[in-house]
């Protein structure tokens, strides 16, 4: 049988740079194909040609049978072909269903029907299973609705091929669980899925079939029935991966100590309410909850990005309350951020812009505030080469990079303050196995040394291999803080839930 | 291999401006050729009115002088992310405030010189720098405060010139100030040309703000304010800061610009000698048609002069109307839309799509 879909020789070069060499894909009905690879592989490359987001520069797409060539998203999106961005393209104001709807409304008379298309939206959701409330504003949807809003707009839009490029990295364990659910139902109903991502269990777990891509180029497609993870793991990376290296026990004295911190609108329930950390030197402090708890604003309050109406930050016993950011980073916080392309870097400027965010000012590489771009840039080339960061050239722009190869960048800079308190917010979100392991590795040796690191991260596996305490945020406030030794998926999954602490604790124990 | 690249870098944001003013030439082509008058000739008369002979040449780079430099002020806040639509109140409050200051300042011709200049360029630093606190304080758009604000300066500007300190030597009773005592003027570059002294500081001010910019720490915070604000608040950039001191700067160089055409050409303040030839809104054009590249602006400041003092001379060498010349100012003025618009739709969607893909 012919397949429904398939990338012959695909071809993209950026210049010189050859992002995609050849590259052979195929698609059947109601098959799950996952595409795995390193940082800069070259995955969501391909995925914006088959889009039409990207000219390819050879090879052909056959879709059918039939050979066809889009030149704008418009045109994938009428051959049946829909691609879920990995943020999403909503607006907040409209509700669930005029979201789905959106561009392909329910009409009568040229006006616009509104329980038509309430109705419409109904029964998709029901007839894929995927849970949405369609009178709700988008704006108050959480992130995982707002993806599922985005999968019923591109089913909507009579999708059979959907692409998903890192869906579950913005997730919450629970809200991966179901979106996998999601999956192999849509599957099952005969829509063919491309899934990205860089999680094997996830692989393991929801696909039919792996390609994995190394350099451009295709290195293996395997049925997950005749592999497991470890050997994905080696296919992608070409080695085994390590366990993490032993943490010596250190109990430091208190390096950060937030108290009391409320930030909210007069009114309103508080977005953080009277929320209290203490991070020790020598010691990671995780924490835990689903995302939109109130972690962001805890990040924001410590670094100084938003000023907090009570409570007060100390850094060594040295009050930061009413300082700036710079003044914070000066007395030793470093923080990567979130959200990569909103705090952690400019798309428009140059890595070697990119990286200098932080050390313009430092003497070390500015003289008379003339910047010493050579003694820089070598910096810069240590840690290219130590990360192992994908760019063609320090001139390249940012927004080039692709999304864990920026990342990398973003963790590099900011390691290399050797800041006593690191905020490492999602520190391995979007990149690969690989360099999760050495980010990992270079978080716990920071551990080590005696600096103290606030740990914030969706991925419990996470918080759990790397925290010494966790605590756990639920609405805004410190639901409870564990010990490493008592902690636990379950406990933690219980107090992320809202549930109390000794709940958590009595179920397992 | 190094030194093509480097021309190269130079002159890629030359290329669309360049672009630009020939699709702007083509269009006026066809409006000449509509008039019915060869199309050749017309633009053989409109060179040589723009750079005919050294004496078109220099007044061509007087008339690209006041332009310049408001241009080069657009362009500074325009990097930092922000809009300056008031460069024509800067550049007459600066206009009017350099030349009451060498009225007035007592003390040698040089230092009433230089007070005069210094003057302007406060007095256009602070309209500036009002918008900029009106904005941070009561959340006023700097796109309208300063669009506004150009009112309450010309209107201000008028009546002191037509009021208290009106030159009342003259016969007729004009709205301007008295003249300036000649040991205080810019001097002229050639004796009998009109290109001043004050080209050769709008030089001077394009290659410092190019050096700013391109090597040095408060340059690089500037233009990642403006690439993403986000971005530079979370390194330590104080936001507020930066961009009320960008808004200063930008006003100021308006202001140097009113201040160099008082005391390099007209020698005193006279009532719409600045505003009737649109020297502030050629300037914003100037900035925009260059991207803010302040190189690129000193091309375009040239230009865009030489399109005016070329269309006078095909008017008086020619039966074309100067019209033409406002065709050609339409295209560039499209496309400068046409651009702005684009980012604008471009930066819209990068609030709502933080990420993209991946
Ligand atoms: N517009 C562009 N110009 C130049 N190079 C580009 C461009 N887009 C992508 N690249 C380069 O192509 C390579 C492949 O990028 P791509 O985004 O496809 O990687 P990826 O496999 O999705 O990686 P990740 O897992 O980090 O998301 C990267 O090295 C990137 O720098
Ligand atoms: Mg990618």
């Amino acid at each position: 049988m012919a397949h429904r879909l398939e990338m012959r020789n695909m071809t993209k070069r950026y210049g010189e740079f050859t992002a995609n060499d050849n590259i052979c894909i195929s698609l059947d009905q109601g098959e799950v194909l996952a595409i795995v690879g390193e940082n800069g592989a070259g995955k969501t490359t391909l995925m914006r040609m088959l889009y039409g987001l990207e000219q390819p520069s050879s090879g052909e797409i056959i879709l059918n049978g039939k050979k066809v060539s889009f030149s704008g998203p418009q045109e994938a999106i009428s051959r049946g072909i829909g691609m879920v961005h990995q943020h999403f393209m909503l607006f907040y104001d409209f509700t669930v269903a005029e979201n789905i709807v959106i561009g392909h409304e329910p009409k009568k008379y040229g006006f616009f029907r509104r329980k038509a298309a309430d109705e419409a939206v109904q029964k998709l959701a029901e007839q894929f299973k995927i849970g949405v409330n369609t009178a709700k504003k988008a704006g108050d949807c959480s992130i995982g609705e707002q993806q599922r809003i985005e999968i019923l707009k591109v089913l909507y839009q009579g999708a059979d091929i959907i692409i998903l490029d890192e869906p579950t990295a913005v997730l919450t364990p629970f809200e991966v669980d179901g979106l996998l659910k999601t999956i192999r139902f849509l599957a099952d109903q005969g829509k063919s899925i491309i899934l990205i991502t860089h999680k094997l269990r996830e692989v393991m777990k929801v696909a039919d079939r792996v390609t994995v891509l190394r350099n451009g180029k295709v290195t293996g497609s395997v049925h997950t029935s005749e592999t497991n993870a470890d050997k994905l793991a080696q296919l992608m990376v070409g080695r085994q991966l390590q366990k993490l290296n032993e943490r010596d026990s250190i109990s430091g004295d208190i390096l950060l100590e937030a108290k009391g911190i409320t930030i909210g609108q007069k009114g309103e329930k508080p977005e953080l309410d009277r929320v209290s950390l203490t991070v020790r030197h020598g010691e990671i402090l995780g924490v835990a909850g689903v995302s939109g708890n109130g972690q962001s604003q805890l990040i924001q309050a410590i670094t100084g990005l938003r000023a907090v109406q009570e409570g007060s930050v100390r850094l060594k016993g040295q009050d930061l309350t009413e300082e700036n950011v710079l003044a914070r980073r000066k007395a030793g916080i470093s923080h990567i951020p979130e959200d990569r392309y909103l705090w952690g870097a400019a798309k428009d400027a140059t890595v070697e812009e990119t990286a200098l965010m932080g050390s313009q000012r430092n003497p070390k590489y500015s003289e008379k505030s003339f910047i010493r771009k050579a003694s820089f840039r070598t910096r810069v080339k240590d840690w290219i080469s130590r990360f192992e960061i994908k760019t063609s050239s320090l001139q390249e722009k940012a927004g080039n990079l692709s999304g864990g190869n920026l990342q990398k960048l973003i963790v590099a800079r900011e390691l290399d303050f050797h800041a006593p308190l690191l905020i490492a917010a999602e520190p391995t979100r979007g990149v690969d196995i690989g360099a999760m392991e050495y980010i990992h590795e270079a978080l716990l040796e920071k551990r080590n040394s005696g600096d103290g690191i606030l740990l914030i991260s969706s991925e419990l596996s996470e918080i759990l291999a790397l925290s010494d305490k966790i605590a756990v945020m639920y609405e805004g406030r410190i639901a409870g803080i564990l010990d490493r030794s008592e902690a636990t998926e379950e406990t933690l999954s219980v107090l992320m839930a809202g549930g109390k602490q000794h709940d958590a604790t009595a179920k397992t124990s | 291999m190094m030194l093509p690249q480097r021309l190269h870098k130079l002159f890629t944001p030359l290329i669309q401006p360049l672009l630009a003013v020939l699709i702007g030439l083509l269009a006026g082509a066809i409006a000449i050729s509509f008039v019915g008058e060869p199309v050749f000739e017309t633009y053989k008369a409109m060179w040589e009115g723009a750079f005919g002979n050294f004496y078109f040449l220099t007044s061509t780079l007087a008339r690209a002088t006041p332009i310049l430099l408001v241009g080069l002020g657009v362009a500074l806040a325009f990097r930092a992310g922000v809009f300056n639509l008031g460069s024509e109140g800067q550049m007459v409050l600066g206009a009017v405030s350099a030349a009451l200051a060498a009225l007035c300042i007592p003390g040698p011709p040089v230092v009433k010189l230089l007070a005069a200049i210094v003057a302007g360029m406060l007095a256009g630093g602070l309209w500036a720098l009002l918008a900029g606190w009106m904005e941070s304080r009561f959340k006023v758009q700097l796109l309208i405060s300063t669009l506004l604000l150009n009112y309450v300066a010309v209107l201000f500007a008028s009546y002191l010139v037509a009021g208290p300190f009106q030159d009342k030597t003259g016969s007729a009773a004009l709205a301007q100030t008295p003249m300036i005592d000649q040991g205080a003027w810019l001097p002229k570059l050639f004796p009998g040309m009109s290109v001043h002294m004050g080209f050769v500081i709008a030089i001077v001010c394009a290659v410092v703000l190019i050096v700013i910019l391109k090597y040095t720490a408060p340059g690089y915070e500037v233009k990642m304010l403006g690439l993403n604000p986000f971005f530079a608040q979370y390194g330590g950039v104080n936001k507020v800061k930066l961009l009320l001191l960008s808004m200063f700067f930008s006003g100021a160089l308006a202001g140097l610009a009113g201040s160099v055409e008082v005391l390099g050409s007209q020698y005193r303040y006279v009532d719409g000698a600045l505003t009737a030839p649109g020297f502030a809104w050629t300037g914003m054009m100037a900035a925009l048609l260059a991207n803010s590249n302040p190189l690129g602006t000193v091309v375009t400041a040239i230009l865009l002069a030489a399109l005016e003092t070329g269309a006078m001379g095909m008017e008086r060498n020619t039966e074309v109307p100067l019209e033409v010349a406002s065709v050609i100012q339409a295209v560039l003025i499209l496309f400068i839309s046409a651009k702005l618009t684009l980012k604008l739709v471009k930066f819209r969607r990068k609030e709502r799509e933080v990420h993209g893909t991946v």
